[in-house]
Parts: structure tokens; sequence; C-alpha cells
């Protein structure tokens, strides 16, 4: 089962979209969505952790053991976290304020630990890099259209452009917290319905639908699956 | 010592009501949404979460101030505290395992989970954002360890409530396309109001 | 025997602790390197915003002073004096109606003790209501003011964002008559 490298590159964007039908990093994805600028900003910092990070751990996968391998990776991720941070904080210090916390949050981002583990892992370098391309601007395209649907109807602008009308009749509940959750639901369901329920109409979430279960917590989420039945 | 003590009540209330993890500052959420299906599995996620909040926080405070501050070392925050906060949550368990084999059979299989709960690496760095000073350790150390413990509360809090409203959706009948996870999101929009109506409670209450 | 025996232990437990160690001192390294690029830039940009925000509430000065005067009000963080003498500016970091010390401002009173400009830096109002304080129709009317703030009004609806914006206020006056004597 050789996938061509295009199919590999479109694969994070649209079939196995890391937000939208994977459903993982929901918490940058929640919160920083309320300009279409951070969206941009937080994909981009998310894009490069994940690319740096998968071509790192495709080029030692055959050097490290089993044993440690996740705090290997968790290594590998957290380092290149606080690159970005350092750099964003030099040179970009009004991305800096709006993202805040979330940007060392990118470490536990289940999407990076994720993709290292399933994909990196395994494969080439070259095919790794093109997956965690693929998947950094699936997660950018989903938080670029959740962020502009809620800044346009939240707060009447986009990308710091004011639209007539709107910007004078504003629902700023949907910059708030509200309107993160509600979006985000109302995103899942067209989603559904667009694919006629076919991409993840009984998915569940968080370890009984999280693809990198086997990541996450190592033997913890089969264990709670276990418990769960 | 009274003005202390309403210091320390005022942090865990606006930790637990005001700046509620969950529902108003988004971190949390994979859990929040994945193990509030079932009541005894939210409660028992959440005290996990508590804990090892706590403890976290007493590890990593002390590590800023001692080691990583002193030596100019504030860059490898990220790095160090995730790394500190997996070797911690293994450690717990190998401790539960071996001398509380009664707490392990309840929390155990929610602990490896935390490791990557971005709740719980939050609380640590925005202790050490909030509360560090140059100057004095124990007080603020005891604020941050009250934040915490509020937080992981607040935590707690959220997903004990999401478990009573989710399994009564679960039982009613929606559009095709929003069962499942849409319909959960949008019930969480709707808890997550209730929460704004503390804002300022806090300051106007003890202030 | 022996042989497979040596071999399990440095796969079981060399192999893992010498390859992490390897890999957090190359990252360590790597991170190292970064921060002594990046942060002369972050320190000269945090300078750089400072200075803006200072010179943005007070035009006239040419640069400024960082003042350490004991027993300030606690809200506020620093004051600094104009180097050509016209003025001062206070960064305060007061209680806001979205908790302790959420709300950041910067206050710039000119020598006749009246405000040059006052406006917020970063704040956790509840957006649409509290969040109005930092707009020019409340925050506009505190230029040319003295310390009695004849006046003010508050919004409607975020009384309590307006009276801790006084608040602060007051708290950068009481600064202000502080600094000016000594």
């Amino acid at each position: 089962m050789k996938k061509s490298k295009f199919s590999i590159l479109t694969n994070g964007i649209i079939k196995e979209n890391p937000i939208l039908v994977l459903v993982l990093g929901t918490c940058p994805f929640l919160a920083v969505t309320t300009q279409a600028s951070n969206a941009i900003g937080m994909g981009a910092a998310v894009t490069f952790v994940l690319l740096c990070s998968n071509i790192i751990v495709s080029l030692l996968r055959k050097i490290i053991p089993d044993k440690v391998r996740i705090p290997c990776y968790i290594v590998v991720i957290a380092s290149f976290v606080t690159l970005v941070q350092m750099i964003v904080k030099a040179f970009l210090p009004e991305l800096d304020t709006s993202l805040g916390l979330f940007l060392p949050l990118i470490v536990v981002n289940c999407i990076i630990l994720g993709r290292a583990e399933m994909f990196a892992s395994k494969n080439g370098i070259v095919d790794s890099a093109l997956d965690a391309i693929g998947m950094g601007i699936g997660y950018t395209l989903a938080m670029l259209v959740m962020a502009s649907v809620r800044e346009i109807v939240g707060n009447g602008t986009w990308y710091g452009i004011e639209i007539p009308v709107l910007v004078d009749n504003n629902i700023l509940i949907m910059t708030m917290a509200p309107g993160g959750f509600a979006m985000f639901g109302i995103l899942i369901a067209i989603v559904n319905k667009l694919s006629h329920g076919k991409a993840i109409k009984k998915k569940e979430f968080g370890c009984e639908g999280c693809p990198s279960a086997a990541a996450c917590g190592q033997a913890g989420c089969t264990q709670k699956e276990a418990a769960v039945k | 010592m009274i003005e202390n003590i309403k210091v320390l009540i005022g942090i865990i209330m606006a930790a637990v009501l005001v700046n509620n993890y969950v529902l108003s500052q988004f971190l949390g959420i994979c859990p929040f949404l994945g193990v509030s299906k079932k009541l005894d599995q939210a409660t028992g996620m959440s005290v996990a979460v508590i804990f090892v909040m706590v403890l976290a926080t007493a590890v990593t405070y002390p590590i800023q101030y001692f080691l990583l501050n002193p030596k100019g070392m504030g860059y490898l925050q990220t790095v160090v505290f995730i790394l500190v906060i997996a070797a911690l949550v293994q450690l717990l368990e190998i401790v539960l395992k071996k001398y509380i084999p009664a707490l392990h059979a309840s929390l155990g299989v929610y602990l490896p989970l935390i490791t990557t709960n971005c709740a719980v690496l939050a609380v640590c760095i925005s202790n050490v954002d909030n509360y560090m000073t140059a100057t004095s350790f124990g007080g603020t150390f005891v604020q941050a360890l009250v934040n915490a413990l509020g937080s992981g509360l607040g935590f707690l809090l959220a997903m004990v409530m999401f478990a009573g409203v989710r399994s009564q959706v679960e039982r009613c009948n929606c559009p095709e396309s929003f069962k499942g996870m849409p319909i959960t999101l949008i019930s969480a929009a709707i808890v997550s109001v209730s929460f704004m109506g503390f804002a300022g409670v806090v300051d106007n209450l003890l202030g | 025997m022996t042989k497979t025996k040596s071999n399990n232990v440095v796969s079981d437990f060399v192999a893992p602790i010498v390859v992490l160690t390897a890999i957090c001192l190359v990252m360590t390294l790597l991170l190292a390197v970064t921060n002594q690029i990046t942060s002369p830039i972050i320190d000269e940009t945090a300078r750089k915003r400072a200075e803006a925000a200072r010179t943005q509430v007070m035009p006239e000065a040419d640069g400024f002073e960082l003042l350490s005067v004991e027993g300030l009000p606690e809200t506020i963080t620093e004051v600094y004096q104009a180097t050509n003498g016209v003025g001062y500016v206070f960064m305060i970091t007061s209680s806001g109606y979205g908790g302790k010390n959420t709300l950041n401002m910067i206050c710039g009173i000119d020598s006749t003790g009246l405000i040059t400009s006052a406006s917020v830096l970063s704040h956790k109002e509840t957006p649409g209501l509290g969040s109005k304080i930092t707009g020019s129709n409340f925050a506009g009317q505190f230029p040319g003011k003295d310390a009695l703030l004849d006046g003010v009004d508050t919004i409607s609806g975020a009384t309590f964002s307006s009276n801790y914006f006084i608040a602060a206020i007051q708290d950068a006056f009481a600064a202000y008559d502080m600094v000016k004597e000594g």
C-alpha cells in the first residue's frame, strides 16, 4: 500500500484534516481563532514545529530505542516549540502577545506527537516532511475558516479590515468562549452534512477515537478502553 | 493573616469560577470532551488532574525559581516543564501502584493521559508568569499552589457539570448531522455561557 | 550466553539512556545558540515597544529615565521622568473587573499636573461592555484633566470598569505627588 507523494500531501488537507476530521489539537483551535491574523500565526507556528519534528523523528527513527521513544519525541518537539517561541518574541511581538500561553502549549498539541508516532517513525524523511506540510496546511486552513467566521460575525472585521454594516452590528459572543464552542460544533456538523456522515459520524472524542491513542499516554489509552469496556 | 486567607480564597474562586480553565480559557478540552460521558469517569479524571496539577506546580515552581532563573536559563522552561511533568506522572503511577493500590485502581488509568493534558502544563507556566517575583519565594509559592488547586477544582466542576448535561443530551433527538460531536460542542457552548456570569464576582465579593 | 546477556543490558539500559541524553544535549545546545542570537533582539524589541508606548502618551518628551522611588502605591509598577522635564509617565497594573492585576495602563502627567494621555495597554474586562474603557469616548476624556478629574463620566453598563480606570489614574496622581516633591 504505497502512497504517492501527492496523496500524502493532500491527505492531511482534506481526508484526514487534523481538526475537522481527526478532532485533534482543539484547545488552541478554540482559543486563538478570534482573529484571522492569529489563526495564520498559530497555523504557521504549528506547521513549523510539525515539519521540524517530523523530519528529525524520521531521521532518527532507526536510532531511537523503542522504550524511550516518547520522551525523545517530547524533547525534540519541546525544543522546536521553544525555538518558535524565541523567534516570535524577537520578531513578531504582537503575535506573541495575542497567542500568549498557547504558543508554549504547542508542545502538548496531540497533532504533533500523533504524527511523530503514527507517521514519521515509520516513514522516510521526504514522506514525513510532506505529511507534516499537508497536516500543517490542513490545520491552518481549518483555523482560518473558523477565525474568519468568528472575526467577521463577532467583530465586524476581517484581518483587521472593517466591514461596513457588520462592524456596527457585531455579535460579540462569537469572539468569546461560547461562540468558539458553538461555531466548532456547527463546522463539524457542516462537514458531516457535506460528507453525508462518512467523515466522522460515529467517531468519538478523546482517547476512544483518538488516532494517536498509542502515542499519547503509552499504554494509558488501551488500558482505559479496556476499563471502559 | 485574615487578609492573606482572603487573598487565597479569592485566588481559588477566581480559578474555579471566573477563569475556569475549560469553559473560559479553552484548556484541557480534549479530556473535557473525551472523558465526560460518564459521571464516575469524569470525577476520576478530574481528581487525577487536581493531584497532578498541584504536584507539578510544587515541583516546577521551585525549579524555575532556584534553577532556571538564577542561571539565566528561563528559555528552557517549556522543555524542562514538560519533561518534569511526564516523569512525575510516571513516578506517581509507579508509587500509587506499589503503595496505594486502591487509589491506583480508580485513578491509575487516567494518569498517563494527563501528560499530554495542556491544562497541567498551562497551570505550571501561568503560575510562574503570574506569581513569581524575584524577591520572595514562600508567599508566592503558596499562592501558586492554591491557584493550581483552584484550577484543578474548576476542571472538576466543569467536568461533573458537563457529564450531567451530556447524559441528558445523549437521549435527545437531534438532526442527523449534529449527532455526536457537534451537539456536544453546542451544549458546551451553553454551559460556558453560564460561566460568563461570574466575571467580576470575586473582586467585588472579597475586595 | 554471556554475550546475549551483555547485549540485553546494552539494548535495555545503556542504549536508551545514551540516545535520550544525546538528544537532550543536542537540542539544548541548539536552544542555547538560538537564545544567544535572539535574546538581545527580544530585549531590544521589548524596550522599543515600551519606549514607543511612553512616547505616545507624552509626545513632547525627548527621552525617558526610570526613577526609583520608595513607597509608591502598589499599583504603580514604574515611573519614568521625561529627560527634558516636561512630565512623568506612570506604568500601572491594577485590578479590573476581570480579576486581580489584569488591568495594565499607562498614564502621562505633565509638569503642571495635567494628564497628557491615559490609555489601557492590556485588560480582561468584559468584551463589549467593560472593554469600552479602551475607546476614545472614555479614555479621551482624561487628557487635560487635573487630579480632581472634574467632569469625567463613567460608561453606563460598565461602571465598575470605569471606576477601576479612574482609581488607577488617581493612584498615578498619588505617585505624581510623591515624585514631584521628592
